[in-house]
């Protein structure tokens, strides 16, 4: 029954009325109200610090079969970064780096159903975190089937219904990402291109439909994450149609859009690539329904993991260094990784920085945007420290934005923006909205009963280095580094949702694993021991559905 | 840890194969009441059946040894850890173990500062580094089943502990669509068992020679797809070429532990034939190698530290070299002053001669290569058999869940390197206050 008291700080809480100067109290990793004469075990000299929940990323490829394709791939970065950590370090150094970032919890948006033990092996090799993951899916052939033999009438809805929420549990997953709907697929078709109106060329569906009926399914089934999209055409000049034909597609039904910087892209200039910023922020204004996470790029070497093999395929040209590794997985996905390197002085890659920072700043609601990188595809997470920077200075951006290609720095939307944010809407974005957005009651805020995953900052006008490293990171109420020192490594928890299905329709599952399959029906479930053991014996932490 | 419950004797266990790069999934085996011996009663997986022979339905009466003398394990813990604790750089190979013995391995090899290699390093590394080099495009077991019309089976049929691929992919099997499958070189036992699969629903076969060797044959297919003049280029060749750019979804199979020296260069070549024909049309390669547990182990150690096997991990920073740190060059050159032997699966996998000190971590068999002075012996428990575990599939399409068949009452390699790396901690200590 140990009791600590984090003593003056001034406590960042976008959950709570106002920001205060005040004490926070933790008692059995939990945060708890104590009078303020009671002596405490712990005292912790909070002056002049900002005190905040631990950071959470909803979008970060940390665990699973491309993200270890990537490191296979580049062993040479680890080599040519100042820090031999390369843009996919190992397990043990992601956890470690979040950590002393002040963060507590990360999730892997892109695991394959045939391969979510490995996902969840690596996340339980990944220390500190809670962790958790959304399972790919609308590019599954028997999904696509069921859609496609439904008719424009969807008379087999309910049956895919239940199929994914078969697939939530066996994967045990927090939530349902979409790739490119039915483009993965298609492209093992030889098909190239997928517009959210064309139709995939053997299952004759379009990507409007897969969206659709996703986001009714997930909305139906309670998850609380809503459908995780990433779009059609990523990368593409001119995406940002099918980008806002995507949410069209939606008709109002709740969905989180992913790395939205490289799918707002217009085909304005003389290059015939542009910055649709402005129109994509005005539809996330205009649709309560939707949330986004950016994608920020940073300039550097990075490498890009995606389950999009359809346009990293395309891609693959503009490699940096010139290699490329694919695969098509188990007729359910796919997975492309590109080494790409973001140079300043590139017209493309400086606008396409110049987007992420424009979407940070023109969507009005913070809760409905997620600070990330796409680690590592916009580049390393560990850049955040700079990105916050760029976000809450204007005069160290307009330093930065001088430095591009002169014509993106000339004529880009992005100079006339004024706009700072704030400590507070930093915390929205870092913390409070992910765990909102992923149905945690109980992170991203610092009200009592919530958990004591707790990042205190130095006050300090650069914030690139207030957010570098924290002088005291909790998790769960342990100090886990001090001053950007680990101190303890637990194991993290990993979150995932059990919503309930008609079981049904295993007997249709069981019968086409049959006949197309490659593995045993009875195989492919993770029982909860044996995802504890998957996860390094880390805790379940099952996160409750809405009530139907 | 399984769901599933181990088998009682007399009763079949629905089983997962350890021992075939395909993890056969639906397999039953049955212990013999009388004499403990493991019976495969249902599914079919040669390497399966063969390894299942090495063992017994019964706890082992295995005990471990120091130098050659049996003792018990917290004696034999002692001794090894006074080797690790003396050693300036210990080599760890073999890695015949799952992920939960890899984890532990890592967490040894870090505290260590060792160089890990697994047996049958240089078959992996025919693909790893052609990976690092210039990657390429894979494809799974499910994705052939339903999708591959044309299959070219590169210098030999899948044999051995891939032996179940064609079946595993349908390949003849009723229902499925029209495809062809080509023989590219191999030796006359190869050519037997096409041969075997003529006739099969939906499947037309042919066997197509080299044009001098693997390496030059596959150059020239290159050069054909890629529509570059090719001077005297065997006619079936021209043939096979056309076929590639003609199919639908066309699939290059190799065993990586059957390619000569210098493999990777086959590898390479295939992947530029694949990339070539994705311009086009659909294509993939399938390379099968990484058993016994090392393209586990390789998965693991990538995830934990970010770089593969042949790798030197220490408190440091960690050094990867795919050439300089094979096990036997080290041995030879005396770059090494410890072995660590692991092979949780494969009786045979024995340690390679070295007159360094060894410490051999293994199938209960293995007591026999480590009978020396300056030797340590502990048997462990293999999972799959007698524990539960995960194995990585050879495509990298799957992991999947071991089921014990009994319980063999031996501990698990996590358990015995748990123990180690705090008596070599403890030695340290003692060693620098």
């Amino acid at each position: 029954m140990s009791t600590m008291r984090i003593a003056g700080g001034l406590v960042i809480d976008p959950t709570q009325p106002a920001d205060t100067v005040r004490d926070l109290c933790v008692q059995d990793g939990r945060i708890v109200s104590l009078a303020a004469q009671a002596p405490a075990d712990v005292e912790i000299d909070a002056t002049g610090c900002v005190v905040m929940a631990g950071g959470i990323d909803l979008h970060t490829h940390i665990g699973g079969g491309k993200v270890n394709l990537a490191r296979m791939l580049l062993p040479e970065s680890r080599r040519i970064e100042p820090d031999c950590l390369g843009c996919v370090p190992g397990t043990v150094d992601t956890g470690h780096r979040y950590a002393q970032m002040g963060y507590t919890a990360a999730f892997e948006p892109a695991m394959v159903a045939s391969n979510a033990r490995h996902a969840h092996m690596e996340m339980g090799d990944t220390p500190i975190l809670d962790h958790g993951a959304y399972v790919m899916l609308g590019n599954d052939e028997f999904f696509l089937q069921l859609l496609s033999e439904g008719g424009a009438a969807g008379s087999n809805f309910e049956l895919i219904r239940d199929y994914m929420g078969w697939t939530i549990n066996a994967a045990r997953a927090m939530g349902v990402k979409v790739v490119n709907p039915a483009g993965i697929s298609a492209f093992k078709f030889n098909q190239r291109k997928l517009d959210v109106d064309e139709r995939h060329v053997h299952w004759q569906v379009t990507p409007r439909q897969v969206v659709h009926t996703l986001a009714r399914a997930l909305k139906e089934l309670g998850v609380p994450h809503p459908l995780h999209i990433h779009g059609s055409n990523l990368g593409v000049a001119g995406n940002i149609e099918s980008t806002l034909e995507t949410i069209r597609s939606l008709e109002g039904l709740p969905a989180h859009l992913t790395h939205v910087q490289f799918h707002a892209y217009g085909t304005e200039g003389p290059k015939k690539f542009s910055s649709a910023a402005l129109a994509l922020a005005e539809a996330v204004n205009a649709n309560p329904n939707i949330s986004i996470d950016v994608g920020q790029i940073i300039f550097g070497q990075t490498v890009t993991a995606s389950g999009d093999t359809m346009r990293q395929h395309a891609q693959a040209a503009f490699g940096s260094p010139r290699k490329f590794v694919g695969s098509d997985i188990e007729c359910e996905a796919g997975c492309g990784v590109v080494p790409f390197r973001y140079r300043e002085q590139s017209y493309v890659n400086a606008l396409q920085w110049v987007i992420g920072l424009e979407l940070f700043l023109l969507v009005r609601d913070p809760w409905r945007v997620v600070l990330t990188t796409d680690h590592p595809n916009g580049g390393p997470f560990t850049s955040y420290p700079h990105l916050i920077r760029l976000l809450m200075d204007r005069s160290f951006r307009e330093e930065q934005l001088a430095k591009l290609h002169p014509e993106v720095a000339a004529n880009c939307a992005l100079r006339s923006i004024t706009r700072e944010l704030s400590l507070s809407e930093i915390a929205v974005m870092t913390r409070a909205a992910p765990a909102r957005l992923l149905g945690l009651a109980d992170r991203g805020h610092l009200g009592v009963g919530g958990a004591a995953d707790i990042a205190i900052y130095r006050e300090q006008a650069d914030r690139e280095a207030m957010f570098q490293a924290p002088e005291y990171v909790f998790k769960d109420g342990t100090m886990v580094a001090r001053a950007g020192i680990i101190v303890a490594a637990p194991v993290g928890g990993t979150h995932f949702v059990e919503p309930d299905f008609d079981r049904g329709v295993e007997k249709t599952l069981r019968a086409h694993l049959a006949r197309h399959g490659s593995v045993d029906f009875d195989r492919v479930a993770i029982g909860r021991d044996e995802l504890c053991s998957c996860c390094n014996g880390g805790r379940l932490l099952p996160a409750a559905c809405f009530k139907a | 840890m399984s769901e599933t419950p181990p088998a009682s004797q007399g009763s079949a266990t629905r089983w997962v194969s350890p021992f075939c790069l395909l993890l056969c999934d639906t397999l039953s085996v049955r212990a013999d009441a009388a004499t403990g011996g493991l019976e495969l009663v249902e599914g079919q997986c040669e390497a399966a059946r063969r390894a299942l022979t090495r063992f017994k339905a019964a706890p082992s009466a295995a005990t471990p040894q120091v130098h050659g003398v049996s003792s018990s394990l917290d004696e034999a813990l002692g001794a090894a850890a006074r080797i690790l604790a003396a050693s300036r750089q210990p080599l760890i190979g073999g890695l015949g173990t799952d992920v939960a013995g890899a984890r532990a391995v890592h967490r040894l090899a870090r505290e260590t500062g060792a160089i890990c290699d697994p047996a049958g390093g240089a078959a992996l590394m025919h693909t790893l580094r052609t990976l690092q080099d210039r990657g390429g495009y894979g494809t799974t077991l499910a994705e052939v089943r339903n999708r591959a019309d044309l299959i070219v089976c590169l210098g030999g049929m899948p044999s051995g502990d891939a032996a179940e691929l064609l079946a595993r992919c349908g390949v003849g099997e009723a229902g499925t669509q029209q495809r062809h499958l080509v023989l590219l070189g191999g030796a006359p036992a190869d050519q037997a068992s096409l041969a075997a699969l003529a006739g099969r629903a939906g499947l037309s076969t042919e066997a197509v020679a080299l044009q001098g060797d693997l390496f030059g044959t596959v150059a020239i297919l290159s050069a054909l797809v890629a529509g570059r003049p090719v001077t005297r280029a065997a006619p079936e060749l021209a043939k096979l070429a056309e076929r590639l750019l003609a199919a639908r979804y066309g699939v290059l199979v190799g065993q990586s532990a059957l390619l000569p020296a210098h493999g990777n260069l086959v590898v390479e070549m295939t992947h530029r034939i694949v990339a070539t024909l994705n311009q086009r049309t659909r294509a993939a390669a399938l390379w099968l190698g990484g058993g016994n547990g090392a393209g586990t182990v390789n998965e693991v150690f990538t995830w934990l530290g970010g770089l593969p096997v042949r790798t030197r991990l220490g408190a440091v920073g960690s050094e990867h070299d795919p050439l300089c740190f094979e096990a036997n060059r080290l041995l030879a050159d005396a770059a090494v002053d410890c072995l660590v032997w692991i092979s949780s699966f494969d009786p045979d996998c024995a340690p390679p001669a070295t007159p360094l000190p060894l410490i051999v971590l293994g199938h209960p068999e293995l007591a026999s290569s480590a009978m020396r002075q300056g030797s340590v012996f502990v048997p462990v428990s293999t999972p799959g058999i007698g524990s539960a575990g995960h194995l990585f599939r050879a495509d990298g399409g799957a992991v999947l869940p071991l089921v014990p068949l009994h319980d063999d009452k031996l501990p698990t390699l996590p358990e015995v390197l748990g123990g180690l790396v705090q008596r070599v901690q403890g030695l340290r200590a003692k060693a620098s206050p």
